[in-house]
């Protein structure tokens, strides 16, 4: 719903708070979708006279037109106060009153520059309405009446500057569906009083035409009232109400539509109205017409307002004259009953139907209106009324009615009222901080709940006010409750907690304390990379160890660490030497376990445990997590598919750097020295200069300080060590972006050469990656061999190198090109030969 | 121009039919409707009739086509399908298929990833603390007296730098209430050390997990509570849970925490000693002295704890029957537990 501040006004006077007033809204429940600013025109766009609208030669749609600025300040009007003005616009003509922008203003979309056009000085622009911002309308310039003052500022014609609020009403709050309901809320939420719409007063009836009312489906329309007026003058509104309407998204019609559209506007309640001289009896020897609310009969037809043929069955509620549907109810008129020009005299309605009714209705004919979407949103039946005496009031302003009959009114059974009991005890125990009695009931009273009463407090609906058991100053306080008689309009509440989320959003959400229901103690990123860590061992087909904390301090010897190198935290009181200090490294019991398990004729051994090393530091001590792992034998069971293979260096590689890059750690490795494994068979990685652990061989002396006949064991035996605890902080800071998906396909080439031993296969991937980093996506080895063929101290390579380029596809050329600079490049700085 | 498109379509009916594989029916697409194809050049010929003929002709241009297309469309589908046909020799299914495998993880961190996952689900939070602690988080702070005997060597290893090994989890709590102010909800796994010599149901080393909940309005029965459906979900819904009067310096109310035997059922074996009942681990509410201590408002605030033995759940869930078992890490005892998560 778009809802303009300049109309806001007329019920609230919200100006102290304007500048707040999407929050507000907001913050009320009423969402904001969307803010435009009508700026100020400024003193250079006025009313003004055509005098003359002459066609310009040689153009089909252009015209010259003297225009009368008035006293309108310009330097170059002549001594009559006149500018000659260049129009397009069809229904420009002369003597009309129309908005003239003068040269030197800047409107939303352009600045008005005197101009040149087919050889005619054009002093200005006459304006449509889109041009002064105000609605989407460019069909021709703005027709001002007749009797506006040449010079008046358009911003005083159309209450410029203003401000549109395009709000989203949730289908619950009906009642929001009308700048009243809007102001409503916005009263109980700032603080102000409501100025309710004016009320005109009305004459005593005094038509002599008669009419008939007959409701025969009272379930699907509650309330029916119909009113007639004499000798209407169909015209033009003025230019306050075209304007309201436009700068609500309305279209103006006429006074009378323009009436129900303001009114339905205004007050959230559609209307209509009917042409009286084109509705029929039912009776033909009755000689006044019959509005009969009936439902349709199976294939009636009706021809809309926007000219649809309609075909409608029982399914559809219809306001019918004596004989035929003259509207769809709720939803649309008819387009014989329409108002017209011709019209003279006219039926006014203001009903009540049944929500689901109309909803059905509008989604089977597929017709929805302004009115229809207010109806099937429920309103209420009880304000017929006042608001067909609303719309009468200016009826009788506006169209100049000659007689006014009286409000047949067909109300045969009075909607039900609703009293609950609300306590501000329940307020605190839900929302989270109290409330006043005497807030809660001013708050309550400003949304036009009506108090009748403290009284204990009982649940549910209240049918009989009087058989509350009063309130007594003993009374426990969180038993009392305030009760109030809720309006017809807010068909949203009809419980306790109903009336708590009303105060809850109007007091605002934002003073809601957050009160901690729970803390964030636990550190759950460290929590799921050690079960991401573990889960990848076991991945790889390795079993978990646990191992006791503390350990032999002669384990840590045969390693080759002497106790100045890892101090121990010695236990006073061990069981045992052998269980005499906190380990510092699993790597001693890791080494038991594959020992222990050798013993026991396994052959195929991967075990890790993923626990706490204990190191004494100068100060205290810490406990980091490490993860460990020892690993032997086949990489696949036997299987007689696969030929049978033991792991190697390659094996423990991918596990050891897979666990960094599935973490997303992109890692750095350099030769690692350690007494226990094999030197130039063992690598630390590194995360700029942090170490993340390690990988190697274990040396033949260790496994026979453990008891291993290494000699017979005829298997490598490789160990992994990765810095748990290092790794978990490293991979706080790290996170994944998407990147987009490459539009053009890759190439992929390979490349088979001869390569000395002095040179290592990750230099010349470095190097090819370097070549032309934006066209090399990857390079991989698949294959390596020696054999007699090969020269000693050589090796055969072949590589994938895969190209792509983000921008476009790559052409053979530039593919080619590339890979003879590859050549180029490796023979040079490697001496390879290519095979 | 009829006669010749006649001849043609039977020609091409023929050699479509004769199309034996994807490449046949290609190059006989090309023949008869690529560009240079005899049809396609009737289409150019058009212009050569007269007006009135023209149609009628197009027409039958157009039938044609459709006629080749939709046969070459037909004889194509035909090859695929042939070429889709069961192979002569199916796999012996009884061979073994590729054995790779997953490792497994051992049966106390099984035990102990399904503790964690029961209370967070709860809505608790894991908290952890250091294994080697100082006498006031694992004696003074739980309100244990100073010549209470738990503080003796005999029970409780020490080392150097006046430090000891915590003998159980709720220095946790301690060290989580010096930090945070309540409510609090966790559960703190971890290691725990007692000088006791290792026999079927002792180790210097084994693992607890702590329970703690401190708020506003926390009772026993909160307690009874969370201990019912934790039993209920390790160990089967059929299994009840009972706390019972006991003494820790750090509860007051103390209790001990029984489940109904998980291998009787509660009708009596040598499980459970034919009680019926096994005993879980130690329970209660946070004494207000430990509150004190902390400087936490006893008045305002209540809480429980209780603690459990991993090592106990794993043997019972299990049925492992000595705990030393658990520390041999021997892969015949590993590689059981591999169906478990």
């Amino acid at each position: 719903m778009r809802i303009a501040l300049s109309w806001l006004k007329r019920y609230l006077p919200v100006s102290p708070y304007e500048a707040g007033l999407a929050d507000h809204l907001t913050f009320a429940g009423i969402e904001v979708e969307g803010i435009e600013e009508l700026k100020a025109l400024g003193h250079t766009v006025v009313a003004a006279k055509v005098i003359s609208a002459e066609p310009v030669p040689k153009t089909d749609h252009l015209k010259l037109c003297v225009v009368d600025i008035g006293a309108t300040e310009y330097a170059e009007k002549d001594e009559n106060n006149q500018i000659q003005v260049i129009c397009g616009a069809p229904n420009c003509e002369a003597g009309m009153m129309a908005v003239l922008a003068l040269p030197g203003t800047a409107l939303k979309e352009i600045t008005i520059a005197k101009a040149k056009i087919r050889g005619i000085h054009s002093h200005g622009m006459l304006c449509s309405e889109r041009e002064l911002g105000l609605s989407e309308n460019h069909a021709g310039i703005i027709h001002l009446p007749e009797d506006t003052a040449i010079g008046t500022l358009a911003d005083q014609l159309f209450s410029l500057p203003d401000t549109i609020f395009e709000l989203e009403i949730t289908p619950n709050r009906s009642d929001l569906l009308g700048y009243i309901g809007i102001a409503r809320d916005l009263s109980a939420r700032l603080g102000l009083a409501l100025i309710p719409p004016e009320a005109n007063a009305l004459p005593a009836a005094n038509s002599s035409l008669k009419l008939g009312l007959i409701n025969e489906e009272p379930e699907l329309c509650p309330r029916y009232t119909a009113r007639v007026f004499e000798n209407v003058k169909i015209q033009e509104s003025p230019l306050w109400l075209k304007t309201a309407l436009i700068k609500s998204g309305l279209r103006p019609v006429n006074n009378v539509v323009d009436i129900t559209n303001f009114v339905m506007l205004e007050l959230g309640h559609p209307l209509h109205a009917f042409d009286y001289d084109q509705l029929e009896s039912r009776d033909i020897q009755q000689d006044y017409p019959d509005i009969v609310v009936r439902k349709a009969f199976a294939n009636e037809t009706l021809v809309t307002l926007d000219g649809k043929n309609m075909v409608l069955g029982d399914a559809n509620l219809v306001i019918a004259d004596g004989k035929k549907a003259s509207a769809l109810a709720g939803v649309m008129g008819s387009k014989h009953s329409g108002i017209t020009g011709q019209t003279r005299n006219i039926v006014l309605e203001s009903a009540a139907f049944h929500p689901g009714n109309i909803r059905r209705t509008s989604y089977n004919l597929k017709l929805s209106s302004d009115s229809s979407y207010r109806f099937e949103r429920h309103l209420s039946a009880r304000y017929a009324k006042e608001i067909s005496d609303r719309a009468a009031g200016l009826i009788m302003l506006l169209a100049d009615a000659k007689g006014m009959g009286e409000l047949l009114d067909n109300y045969p059974k009075e909607e039900e009222e609703i009293i609950l009991g609300v306590r501000t005890s329940r307020f605190e125990h839900l929302i989270g901080f109290p409330i006043s009695a005497e807030k809660m009931r001013e708050t309550l009273e400003k949304l036009g709940f009506c108090y009748l009463q403290d009284a204990q407090y009982k649940p549910g609906i209240v049918k009989d006010i009087l058989n509350l058991q009063m309130a007594s100053p003993l009374d426990d306080p969180r038993t009392i409750a305030q009760y109030y008689r809720i309006p017809g309009y807010r068909k949203d509440i009809s419980r306790e907690a109903d009336i708590l989320e009303e105060l809850a959003r109007l007091i605002g959400y934002d003073k809601v304390p957050k009160i901690t229901l729970m803390q964030q103690i636990m550190d759950r990123h460290a929590y799921r990379i050690q079960k991401k860590a573990a889960e990848w061992m076991v991945s790889w087909g390795a079993y978990e160890t646990l191992n006791y904390s503390f350990t032999d301090p002669a384990q840590m010897e045969a390693l080759g660490f002497n106790e100045s190198e890892l101090p121990y935290i010695q236990l006073l009181n061990p069981q045992s030497m052998n269980q005499s200090v906190m380990r510092v490294s699993l790597i001693p019991q890791l080494l038991t376990n594959l020992a222990y398990n050798l013993n026991h004729a396994e052959r195929d051994i991967r075990l890790f445990e993923l626990g706490k090393v204990y190191h004494k530091t100068s100060s205290a001590h810490t406990e980091p997590k490490h993860l460990g792992a020892i690993c032997t034998g086949r990489v696949y069971p036997e299987h007689f598919k696969k030929p049978s293979q033991l792991l190697d260096y390659s094996w423990a590689k991918g596990c050891f750097e897979g666990l960094l890059s599935s973490l997303g750690i992109v890692s750095s490795m350099s030769p690692y020295q350690t007494p226990y494994l094999a030197e130039g068979e063992a690598y630390a990685y590194f995360y700029q200069d942090i170490m993340l652990g390690f990988y190697g061989r274990v040396t033949a002396r260790v496994l026979e300080a453990w008891g291993v006949d290494s000699t017979n064991l005829k298997q490598e035996v490789w160990l992994m060590n990765w810095l748990l605890d290092d790794i978990v902080e490293i991979c706080r800071n790290l996170a994944t972006t998407y990147t987009n998906i490459p539009k053009f396909p890759a190439v992929t080439r390979d490349l088979s050469f001869l390569l000395s031993d002095k040179y290592r296969y990750g230099e010349i991937q470095e190097t090819i990656l370097a070549l032309d980093p934006a066209l090399v996506q990857r390079v991989q080895v698949f294959d390596e061999y020696r054999t007699k063929q090969i020269p000693e101290g050589y090796r055969s390579l072949s590589l994938h190198i895969v190209l792509q380029d983000q921008e476009k596809t790559l052409t053979d050329e530039r593919v080619d090109a590339l890979m003879a600079s590859v050549q180029k490049t490796l023979s040079q700085k490697y001496e390879i030969t290519m095979r | 121009m009829k006669d010749q498109l006649e001849l043609m379509l039977k020609e091409a009916e023929q050699e479509i039919a004769l199309c034996s594989n994807p490449n046949d029916i290609l190059n006989t697409k090309a023949k008869y409707l690529g560009k240079k194809s005899a049809l396609n050049s009737l289409y150019s010929r058009m212009k050569e009739l007269s007006a009135e003929e023209r149609p009628a002709f197009g027409n039958q241009l157009n039938l044609v086509r459709a006629r080749i297309e939709s046969l070459i469309t037909e004889r194509g589908n035909a090859i695929k399908e042939a070429s889709w046909a069961k192979k002569a020799v199916v796999f012996d299914s009884s061979m073994p298929g590729m054995p790779l495998d997953r490792g497994g993880y051992h049966p106390l961190s099984i035990v102990r990833r399904e503790i964690d996952e029961v209370f967070l689900s709860m809505g608790f939070e894991i908290a952890e603390a250091f294994d080697i602690e100082d006498e006031f988080h694992n004696f003074d702070a739980l309100n244990t007296p100073q010549d209470h005997p738990s503080r003796n060597l005999a029970d409780t290893f020490y080392v150097e730098g006046g430090k000891l090994l915590r003998t159980q989890t709720s220095t946790v709590q301690i060290r989580v209430m010096e930090s945070y102010k309540p409510p609090i909800r966790i559960i703190s796994p971890g290691r725990c050390y007692r000088n006791d010599k290792p026999d079927p149901s002792h180790s210097p080393v084994f693992h607890q997990v702590e329970a703690l909940v401190v708020d506003k309005g926390i009772s026993m029965s909160d307690l009874q509570d969370t201990l019912q459906n934790f039993a209920a979900i390790m160990f089967g819904p059929n299994v009840k849970s009972r706390i019972r009067p006991h003494f820790f310096p750090f509860t007051e109310p103390s209790a001990e925490m029984d489940i109904s035997c998980v291998v009787c059922g509660g009708s009596g074996c040598r499980v459970c000693k034919q009680s019926g009942w096994l005993e879980m681990g130690g329970a209660g509410m946070v004494d207000p002295a430990v509150f004190d201590i902390l400087g936490i408002d006893s008045e305002i605030y209540t809480g429980f704890a209780f603690g459990l033995g991993i090592e106990r759940i794993a043997m019972l869930k299990y049925n492992i029957p000595d705990m030393r078992i658990l520390f041999e890490n021997d892969l015949r005892m590993l590689r059981q537990f591999k169906g478990e998560m």
